[in-house]
């Protein structure tokens, strides 16, 4: 039988696109198809009087730096895009703010992070030390022992790992760490796992803050559409062919195996290898006809829950961040360390507790125009809560809604608010429309402790169909971005079969 | 994973395989949740709108007023000042064109749009003269960044309008003052004479009822016997009739020459440029008054537009790449048709095009070669993919 295409990719986010493009540097003949006019999924830009706002990227995780790579430099030199990219190394992970109590920066460097958080809790000196050593023994357990498949794994060899994958990071701070300042600190990254620290895994945090410390945080010239762009480019230019405007609405299935899709606008394609970056949810419940579902699947993700998405402000002023005192590009604001309370808040439309602010000027001034400087303000929070709002009080619900992240910067920055030149707000139901996702969600589904990918294996079926992207395993960039050229790798042992 | 399975050593993963193993009896049913996505989006943003003609009403010798209610599901919300990008089939030719919407949001059974007749002007004068009460057209859902916007524009707000500039300053007006809502409006509108001055009557009234807001009309071809404001909305006209200027809020919408002359005379005030807003209002009329337009290049030069893998059609050089298209049948989606939204952003593959400075284009996109066909004008034969 003649397929029109070797591999239909669903969807140009971050996995979409390493995945087309390293197929297509494969040999596969391969399209792409977007039902936005622009590549990147939450990995874009848009326009607002003379700002360019990034819209998702705050912190690159995993690049490290050229005498030191991370796997993701490597990813983008195997996908030939490292060249075309710039990337702004970030001196600090973040300035931590709740006022009148605490007010620490912490860069991007072990030794100095240990030592600002004995100036700041020096009753706790031995217990910083003996976290630090455990995170970074874990960390470094889980490296050699999971990532490079060790076939000896076992718990004589690992004895950290294997006492510590499945605890909370609550359990771990508790032993080591008295302070609930302190443990906000050193946990301050919860927020771009969406959890508290009782229901977030410890291996998931311990990962991402050595690796932030380690391979240190980026930011890339001209935004994450830079990238998005550039890896469109580079698929182009190994023959791959793009369509954009053009959902995909149906994946043909018959015994099992996939046989085409179809579009919104009734175009067939004939394929048997379709890799989704649409989340796995929508694509078994949208997109493929019940009767081709094997029966289980839609009940496998039973003990799942749809992550979490994110309130915004993108803000443009017309100043340079020095002008209102900012002076670190990632900044957190609490205005309580009860993260529970936090969590709850998040799925209610009441004045949350902690707001992030970065600004992305401060270490790249070439980021807005001469003179003038971005910021992004962000709350993460459920859609839950907006989807019960009249769809006649949506607008003035969202201005209410992000006047209280206002007041939060103005706590810490106070000259913020009178250099905004333009002002642009998201909703986790923004994030919906543009990405399709149920609960807009922005990272996949919550992943608590039992959700890591350790214990959950991945899905598969249907033969030829294939996930990259959040929803294949977790969020951020960095995964997303490996998450396609692995899911490329499943086809092609497929394909050769 | 390791052949061997060992993560049964990890302590607690027999604990964790149970509580998966009870959520996944007891855990969410998502066979319930089928089409929510679609319909919590199509709530508030369709993507299109099934629209039918209930009522046609003339405003001035050049002006009327079409309302349109909805032969679909229901009309989506939107912020006072946005507009939708009306579909047309006109001979041949499938085009569009952005009105913006002059009824409040708070009438939510209807959208009325006002559409002035432009001088030989191609949709205008197709639903001014032709179109009938029961027609069916769709359009975009609303969409577009001329509102006000409670974050940073302040609560004393100053229109200028220029005549069929006002639609989308109407849509304010009526909402502001039918609810009452805590802020003011000072309206300046500029016509060229009484006739020609839209919602007259309206306004006046609007204006007698509610101390929020108040209005100067300035005209500028004024009767010999006039007393009003006449000219054109100058610095000197702005702090007579305003006052105090500072911490005002300035919306503008109407033809290039009003813009550009009230910027100006804005700036002449010292207006930051954070305190004015301006509605676009589609593709500069005439291409080669635009200060960085090549002037070695005639305007009625004819240059060949090739489609990858599609056909080849001819493209004037002072018309927009997107006119070219339409008239050659071929089509890519659009909606403000001013360079802003990005809706129409195309490859090009070789051949350089215009955009005035106002297209909104990113970065990457510049560098990668995409252009926005609604206000790129063709310099040379192009090849492009839609
Ligand atoms: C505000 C915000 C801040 C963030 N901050 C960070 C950060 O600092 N660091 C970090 O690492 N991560 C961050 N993230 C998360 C990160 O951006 C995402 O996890 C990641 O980009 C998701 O990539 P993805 O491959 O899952 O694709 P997505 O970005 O989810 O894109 C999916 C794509 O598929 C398309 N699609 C869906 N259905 C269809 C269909 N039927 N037909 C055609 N196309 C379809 C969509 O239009 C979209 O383009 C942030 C995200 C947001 C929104
Ligand atoms: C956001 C926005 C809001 C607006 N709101 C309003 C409003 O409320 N009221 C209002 O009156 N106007 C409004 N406009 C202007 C409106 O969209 C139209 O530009 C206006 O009605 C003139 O259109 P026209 O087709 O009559 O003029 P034309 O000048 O004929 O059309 C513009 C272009 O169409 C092309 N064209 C001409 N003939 C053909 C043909 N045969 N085939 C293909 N292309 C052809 C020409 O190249 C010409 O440059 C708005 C514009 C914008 C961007
Ligand atoms: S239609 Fe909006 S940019 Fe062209």
């Amino acid at each position: 039988m003649m397929n029109d295409y070797d591999v239909v990719v669903i969807g140009a986010g971050n996995g979409g696109l390493t995945a087309a493009l390293s197929l297509a540097k494969n040999g596969c003949k391969v399209l792409l198809l977007e039902q936005h006019n622009i590549p990147g999924g939450c990995a874009t830009s848009f326009i607002r009087g003379r700002f360019e706002f990034e819209v998702a990227l705050h912190q690159l995780s995993g690049l490290g730096t050229e005498s030191q790579p991370g796997p993701l430099r490597d990813t983008f030199r195997r996908l030939g895009v490292l060249d075309k990219l710039d990337f702004v190394e970030q001196e600090n992970l973040f300035r931590i703010v709740l006022p009148g109590k605490l007010d620490i920066t912490l860069r991007a460097c072990r030794d100095d992070i240990v030592r600002v958080l004995k100036d700041r809790f020096p009753a706790e000196s031995s217990g910083i030390d003996r976290f630090f050593n455990l995170m970074y023994l874990f960390s470094t357990q889980m490296i050699f022992g999971v990532y490079s498949r060790d076939p000896e794994i076992s718990k004589t060899k690992y004895p950290e790992f294997f006492e510590y994958a499945a605890q909370d990071l609550q359990a771990v701070m508790d032993k080591y760490l008295s302070d609930p300042l302190l443990k906000l600190s050193i946990g301050n990254y919860w927020s771009y796992l969406g959890l508290p620290f009782n229901k977030l895994s410890f291996l998931d945090y311990a990962i991402m803050l050595f690796s932030y410390i380690e391979l240190k945080p980026f930011h890339i010239k001209g935004s994450s559409q830079a990238l998005s762009s550039a890896l469109l480019d580079a698929f182009l230019k190994a023959g791959g062919d793009v369509r954009f405007n053009c959902k995909a609405r149906k994946i043909v299935v018959k015994d099992k195996q996939v046989q085409g899709v179809v579009t919104a606008d009734g175009f067939e394609i004939s394929t048997r290898h379709v890799v989704s970056n649409a989340s796995t949810l929508t694509t078994y419940l949208e997109m493929i006809d019940i009767g081709d579902l094997p029966e289980s699947i839609i009940q496998s993700f039973s003990s799942r829950t749809i992550g979490l998405s994110a309130c915004g402000l993108y803000l443009g002023f017309d100043c340079e961040p020095q002008d209102m005192g900012v002076t670190e590009s990632t900044n957190f604001i609490y205005m309580s360390d009860d993260l529970d309370r936090m969590f709850r808040l998040g799925r209610t439309l009441e004045k949350p507790e902690m707001v992030m602010f970065s600004c992305f000027d401060v270490e790249d001034p070439s980021f807005s125009p001469t003179g003038a400087a971005q910021g992004a303000l962000m709350a993460t929070s459920y859609a839950e809560p907006w989807l019960s709002v009249p769809p006649n009080q949506y607008a003035e619900t969202k201005y209410e809604y992000t006047q209280n992240l206002l007041d939060m910067l103005d706590l810490i920055y106070p000259d913020c608010r009178e250099h905004i030149e333009e002002a642009e707000v998201s909703t986790p139901l923004t994030h919906m429309r543009y990405l399709g996702h149920p609960g807009g969600a922005i990272y996949g589904l919550d992943q608590y402790v039992k959700d890591t990918n350790l214990f959950v294996s991945p899905h598969s079926a249907i033969k030829g169909l294939f996930f990259a992207g959040a929803w294949a395993n977790s969020g951020g960039f960095q995964v997303t971005l490996a998450s396609g050229e692995s899911a490329a790798r499943y086809v092609l042992k497929s394909l050769n079969q | 994973m390791a052949k061997i399975d060992y993560r049964k050593d990890i302590q607690g993963y027999e604990q964790l395989r149970g509580e998966i193993e009870i959520l996944n009896k007891y855990g969410t049913d998502y066979e319930s949740h089928r089409g929510s996505v679609t319909r919590v989006i199509d709530r508030l943003h369709p993507t299109r709108l099934q629209l039918k003609v209930s009522e046609i009403k003339k405003e001035t010798g050049t002006t009327k007023t079409i309302r349109f209610i909805s032969s679909g599901r229901r009309l989506p919300p939107f912020q006072a000042g946005q507009y939708i990008n009306l579909f047309v089939k006109i001979g041949d030719v499938r085009t569009s064109r952005p009105y913006s919407l002059s009824s409040a949001p708070h009438q939510t059974g209807f959208y009325d749009i006002t559409v002035r007749k432009v001088e030989s002007g191609f949709v205008s004068s197709y639903l001014l003269d032709e179109l009938q009460v029961g027609d069916e057209l769709e359009s975009t859902a609303p969409a577009g960044y001329f509102y006000h916007n409670p974050i940073f524009h302040g609560k004393d707000l100053v229109f200028l309008a220029g005549g069929s500039g006002i639609t989308p300053l109407m849509s304010m007006i009526r909402e502001v003052t039918d609810r009452g809502l805590n802020l003011n409006i000072h309206l300046i509108y500029g016509s060229r004479n009484y006739e020609d001055i839209i919602y007259y009557d309206e306004i006046e009234e609007r204006a007698a009822r509610h101390s929020q807001f108040r209005v100067t009309h300035v005209i500028s071809e004024p009767p010999s016997d006039y007393t009003g404001c006449c000219g054109f909305i100058s610095a000197d006209l702005l702090r007579d009739v305003l006052g105090d200027v500072s911490d005002k809020t300035f919306y503008l919408c109407g033809p290039d020459a009003m813009y550009r002359f009230c910027r100006q005379e804005l700036s002449n005030l010292c207006i930051p440029k954070k305190k004015i807003r301006n509605e676009m209002f589609g593709p500069p009329a005439d291409i080669t008054s635009d200060q960085y337009w090549p002037t070695q290049i005639n305007p009625r030069t004819t240059f060949k537009v090739t489609v990858h893998n599609g056909k080849t059609f001819p493209a004037v050089a002072g018309e927009t790449l997107m006119a070219s298209l339409e008239r050659a049948g071929l089509s890519v989606p659009s909606s403000c048709r001013s360079g802003e939204c990005s809706l129409c952003r195309t490859k090009l593959l070789s051949g350089t095009v215009f955009h005035p400075r106002s297209v909104k284009l990113r970065k990457s996109d510049i560098k990668y070669g995409y252009i926005h066909p609604c206000v790129a004008y063709p310099l040379e034969d192009l090849l492009i993919i839609i």
